[in-house]
């Protein structure tokens, strides 16, 4: 099975604008605008007026078919703005939105549900909703209740379903819709774990079939496992284009770059950098990570904990999370402390972030971000297959300060 | 099987005669969507609801119970007797009333009911508006056959006049969905529609020959009352079918010495007209304001 022909997404140039804060604030502006737009005149689409900003700036990009195309970026970046552009419900300000063949679009997979209706008749209006034809509807409805797994309430009110279901059934229409171009937005978390394999299996193939395929997800080891290729979206502007591991590692980074500036500033708690003995570490042996700081004799006391993520930059995909509390360390008070993390990377070759978190070892409530660093993991003989870690875990109180810190504490 | 029903590419220039090809085309194009949104809001109103279809006659029951005291009123006042054509007329004028007054109800919030469908997935939104006028079409129809079978006890034959329904509907119809149409569209960007639309239809019975008949404001101000583009369809009704008048012909009836008009087929000319130009007044402004709609819903 291979797409349709000359099925595609091109986008040239696309910019968007919108305007921040209450609608009705421009109630003086509106009328006008509504105005010239009833009579067809625009104004230029360029000018910048009050409150106004870019949701996407000049993005272009190309999906053909036999592509699959990873959007990744933080909230706000402008992912949904783009795909709700593609699939024509939004308008572009400036540019071209160009879609060859029918969409099918995995977005808000039960926005057309109505509570009071059946699962059944909820399965032909919402079907009608993403553009099926009656007799598809007809003829797949047996696959899609057996799909959501929920043919003993097919005849029931939606309303009276879980929210596991619902999403169930949004998303079993959803594959049977048969589409020559797929886009998919953040619902590869529906339902609970057995589904969400089933699904993301039937997007696999759907992308493996050789439809062209637009997915934005937050599980970035999703969008390494289903992409061909990605994009990476910051403020609306593309600032990174190609593979997806590539995109993952960027925006990793800029992500950690963000948290680097707010961190530190955990009342009562100073933390130094990360260090490491070395950088790079042959696949399966080990290395010493060692977390320097003091806390500070504040007036609250507070037992901090902490925790220790080895990220994987391939894919974005934390392997691994080390408590500090739960192996039984305890700060135990004021004063200077090292922690140090001997860790065995039983991991497949390449970079892996290994981020720290802060919390309270009590009710453990995130307190903020620690400090970062990058490891290098090269081919080794021993990794067996198997993430683990191995960790041991050390605290080390009143350490010697490190000559470099001297001056400054 | 819907073939391509995305070819996206947006038109720069935009003409009347393009909008409303456009629009027609892409309604016809999402019909079945239109068939099951208008499915739904059938359903889901007689959903847990006990009285089920009856509900559909409940609105043009009320008007013709209205319809009685006022005519009992202005019997007694003039000290004509209240005949059982006159009841008639009101009870052909009530149903045709009760559309309108139900339909442009529905469709006026048709939009914002909807809008995370609008906000979210892609579909010409004219469907919304137009299942909310078709839905209310199903009611209608339950009160129209209702009334065919009540009519004839009230002393109303069968005869050719029946025939006049029809366009006279279809009249109805496209006036019902121009205005719908510039309601909801409306009321998308401004709220306040709504609250105007609800007075509106509310006193919009005093200005409508519905429990009275156009000719009793009297030969000077019957015109008056005709020029509401609804007045002809209501009238043109109940002359038709409780009359068997052929409305291609003028009515007079002798008041006294004088000769009063009450039908002229230019009525239904005027109503025609501004049916006309609404439907494709507000169809395209419809076409070209709906690219906002997801932004502002």
């Amino acid at each position: 099975m291979t797409g349709k022909p000359g099925a595609g997404i091109v986008v040239e140039g696309l910019w968007k604008k919108f305007r921040k804060g209450e609608r009705h604030d421009s109630l003086r502006d509106l009328l006008p605008s509504l105005a010239r737009r009833a009579v067809g005149a625009r104004r230029d689409p360029m000018e910048l007026h009050a409150r106004d900003f870019w949701a996407l700036r000049d993005v272009s990009l190309t999906i053909g078919p036999g592509q699959a195309l990873g959007i990744i970026g933080h909230n706000g970046a402008g992912k949904s703005t783009l795909l709700k552009l593609i699939t024509r419900v939004l308008r572009p300000t400036l540019g071209r939105c160009v879609v060859r063949g029918r969409i099918g679009a995995l977005i808000e997979l039960a926005a057309g549900f109505h509570p009071d209706l059946t699962g059944r008749e909820n399965v032909h209006l919402q079907g009608a909703i993403m553009g099926m034809p009656t007799a598809a509807i007809r003829r797949s409805f047996d696959d899609i209740v057996g799909f959501a797994g929920i043919e003993d309430f097919i005849d029931t009110p939606v309303k009276r379903y879980s929210s596991g279901m619902n999403a169930r059934l949004g998303f079993a229409i959803a594959v049977h819709l048969d589409p020559d171009v797929l886009i998919i937005d953040e619902v590869l978390s529906v339902g609970d774990l057995a589904f969400q394999e089933r699904a993301f299996a039937r997007m696999q193939e759907l992308a493996r079939s050789g439809i062209p395929v637009a997915v934005v997800s937050h599980q970035l080891e999703r969008i390494a496992t289903l992409s061909t290729h990605a994009i990476l979206l910051r403020r609306g502007a593309v600032v990174c284009a190609g593979s997806p591991s590539e995109c993952i590692r960027a925006y990793v980074a800029g992500e950690r770059e963000a948290v680097q500036a707010s961190a530190h500033t955990i009342p009562g708690l100073h933390l130094d950098e990360l260090t490491l003995d070395e950088t790079t570490v042959r696949s399966g042996a080990r290395r010493v990570l060692t977390l320097r700081g003091v806390q500070e004799g504040a007036v609250e006391r507070r037992d901090f904990g902490f925790g220790l993520k080895v990220r994987r930059l391939e894919t974005g995909q934390v392997v691994s999370t080390i408590w500090t509390h739960r192996q039984g360390l305890h700060l135990g008070g004021a004063g200077r402390f090292a922690i140090r993390f001997d860790l065995q990377f039983n991991l497949p070759p390449g970079v892996c972030s290994v981020e720290t978190v802060v919390l309270d070892a009590r009710t453990e409530e995130k307190l903020g971000d620690g400090p970062w660093a990058h490891v290098e993991v090269t081919p080794g003989s021993l990794f067996r297959g198997q993430v683990q870690l191995n960790p041991i875990v050390e605290l080390d109180r009143d350490p010697p300060v490190p000559k470099d810190q001297k001056a400054s504490s | 099987m819907m073939s391509s029903i995305h070819p996206v590419e947006y038109r720069e220039r935009h003409t009347v005669p393009g909008d409303v090809r456009e629009g027609i085309r892409e309604i016809w194009t999402y019909r079945e969507l239109l068939y099951q949104l208008t499915m739904r809001d059938i359903r889901l109103r007689y959903k847990q609801a006990i009285m089920g279809f009856g509900w559909a006659l409940f609105m043009p029951v009320l008007v013709v119970l209205a319809g009685l005291i006022v005519r009992g009123i202005i019997a007694q006042a003039s000290g004509q007797p209240l005949v059982g054509a006159g009841l008639a007329g009101v009870a052909v004028k009530a149903v045709a009333w009760a559309f309108f007054v139900g339909a442009v109800g529905f469709a006026n919030t048709s939009l914002i009911g909807n809008a995370s469908l609008v906000s979210k997935v892609f579909f010409p939104r004219e469907v919304l508006p137009l299942a909310a006028v078709l839905a209310q079409g199903f009611d209608t129809l339950i009160g129209a056959v209702a009334l065919l079978i009540v009519l004839p006890l009230l002393g109303v034959g069968v005869g050719w006049g029946l025939l006049w329904i029809a366009p006279l509907a279809g009249l109805l119809f496209v006036l019902t969905v121009a205005l719908g149409l510039l309601l909801a569209c409306g009321n998308l960007f401004f709220r306040d529609v709504k609250y105007i639309v609800q007075v509106l239809l509310t006193f919009g019975i005093f200005f409508t020959p519905v429990v009275f008949d156009a000719a009793m404001a009297g030969p000077r101000y019957a015109p008056v009352v005709m020029l509401n583009p609804l007045a002809p369809v209501l009238e043109g009704l109940r002359l038709a079918v409780v009359q068997g008048h052929n409305l291609l012909q003028p009515l007079h009836v002798t008041e006294g010495a004088r000769l009063v008009e009450i039908w002229s087929p230019w009525y239904l000319v005027w109503s025609g007209t501004v049916g006309a130009f609404g439907l494709v007044l507000s169809l395209t402004l419809f076409r070209r304001l709906q690219t906002l709609f997801a932004e502002w819903v």
